[in-house]
């Protein structure tokens, strides 16, 4: 893979990179699990919490302040020869870091590239976004609207 | 593609570094003392003595200057998110493979007269800590006299050792490597040269 590569794909890899980062533990687990012959896993950076701070705008186009600090997990290992997976998550969950960065390293092998986005990664795309959109109905569902009379005082 | 070649870094982060400080620290208290260092760091290419001190000392706030820019630097930058010092100067750490043809110690940082602290610490691969010619070191840390056979190094680098002692308390401090092993070399040790080296 040349630089030329990585720029092409950076797009697809964000894409995947954070529907996994997005995906509970338990579903990797299980799609793991669906995985045979998986090569020998070399943990380049093991697994280790830290802590980012967010930034924030106010209403997107103010000055850049500090929102508040987010723990976050990350991991970097290499399956096989391949190329180096990174995965970072919200939380402390070290495990999940792992899968994630699992799944990356995967993802960027040409032979199991196809397979993986069409059985895993589109579904779990699916599932959050339904979910995403489920969540938003019923808060639109809730939505009050107030209002304010304007007092006779003439 | 530079990710193909980053290799790990510490197995058991938190207690080689802590060991490895501990080391340094030791080494610069008793100059001319040889203590060892650590398992070897498979990758970057570089001895298990300047692995172990590179991801121990260094972060994000200190410039670390290569004589030799290569793989390891992104290893390091990866590992502990040091950045690349363009020039001698502006170093917080150098990192010096071939000690014949280094710059001379006054290009690099000697710190100031308010913060001498900030001065460049020199970590320098020599290819033998004990089988140079013979070196006499007194100083702080150091009862009488301790003899030091330093492999390698050029005649010029002892005058220039003498201005750097000079000018304490600026100046720069030096930890030599050797594979697993190391020494130190602070600025507040005087050096003489024996008869016929």
């Amino acid at each position: 893979m040349t630089n030329q590569d990585i720029h092409e794909n950076q797009p697809a890899r964000q894409r995947w990179l954070g529907v996994l980062s997005r995906a509970g533990r338990a579903e990797l687990e299980q799609a793991l699990t669906t995985l045979a012959d998986l090569p020998p896993i070399e943990h380049v950076r093991p697994p280790e919490p830290g802590m980012v701070m967010l930034r924030g705008r106010v209403g997107g186009t103010g000055d850049a302040f500090n929102l508040g600090e987010a723990t976050v997990t990350r991991c970097a290992l290499r399956v096989g020869a391949g190329a180096l997976g990174v995965g970072y998550t919200l939380g402390r969950d070290r495990r999940k870091a792992e899968l994630v960065a699992l799944f990356d390293a995967l993802l960027q092998d040409e032979t199991r590239q196809a397979w993986l986005l069409r059985e895993l990664i589109t579904p779990m795309q699916q599932g959050q976004s339904a979910g995403r959109e489920a969540t938003s109905r019923s808060a639109a569902a809730s939505k009050v609207e107030f209002f304010t009379f304007v007092r006779g005082e003439t | 593609m530079k990710q193909q070649q980053l290799s790990a870094g510490f197995a058991d982060p938190v207690h080689e570094a802590q060991a490895a400080f501990r080391a340094v620290l030791e080494a610069l208290s008793r100059p001319g003392q040889c203590m060892a260092l650590g398992r070897s760091v498979p990758g970057p290419g570089l001895g298990p003595a300047m692995a172990h001190l590179l991801l121990a000392l260094t972060d994000d706030d200190t410039p670390v200057w290569w004589q030799q820019p290569g793989s390891a630097a992104d290893w390091l930058r990866f590992h502990t998110g040091a950045s690349v010092a363009t020039a001698p100067a502006q170093a917080a750490f150098a990192v010096i493979g071939e000690v014949t043809t280094m710059p001379a110690l006054d290009a690099f940082s000697a710190g100031s007269a308010e913060s001498p602290e900030q001065a460049a610490t020199l970590l320098i691969e020599v290819p033998s800590l004990s089988e140079g010619p013979a070196v006499e070191w007194h100083g702080p840390g150091i009862r009488d006299m301790q003899t030091v056979c330093l492999a390698g190094l050029p005649n010029r680098f002892w005058t220039q050792w003498q201005a750097n002692h000079a000018a304490f308390p600026q100046g720069v401090d030096i930890v030599f490597t050797c594979a697993d092993a190391m020494l130190g070399l602070p600025r507040t040790t005087r050096v003489r040269r024996l008869e016929g080296v």
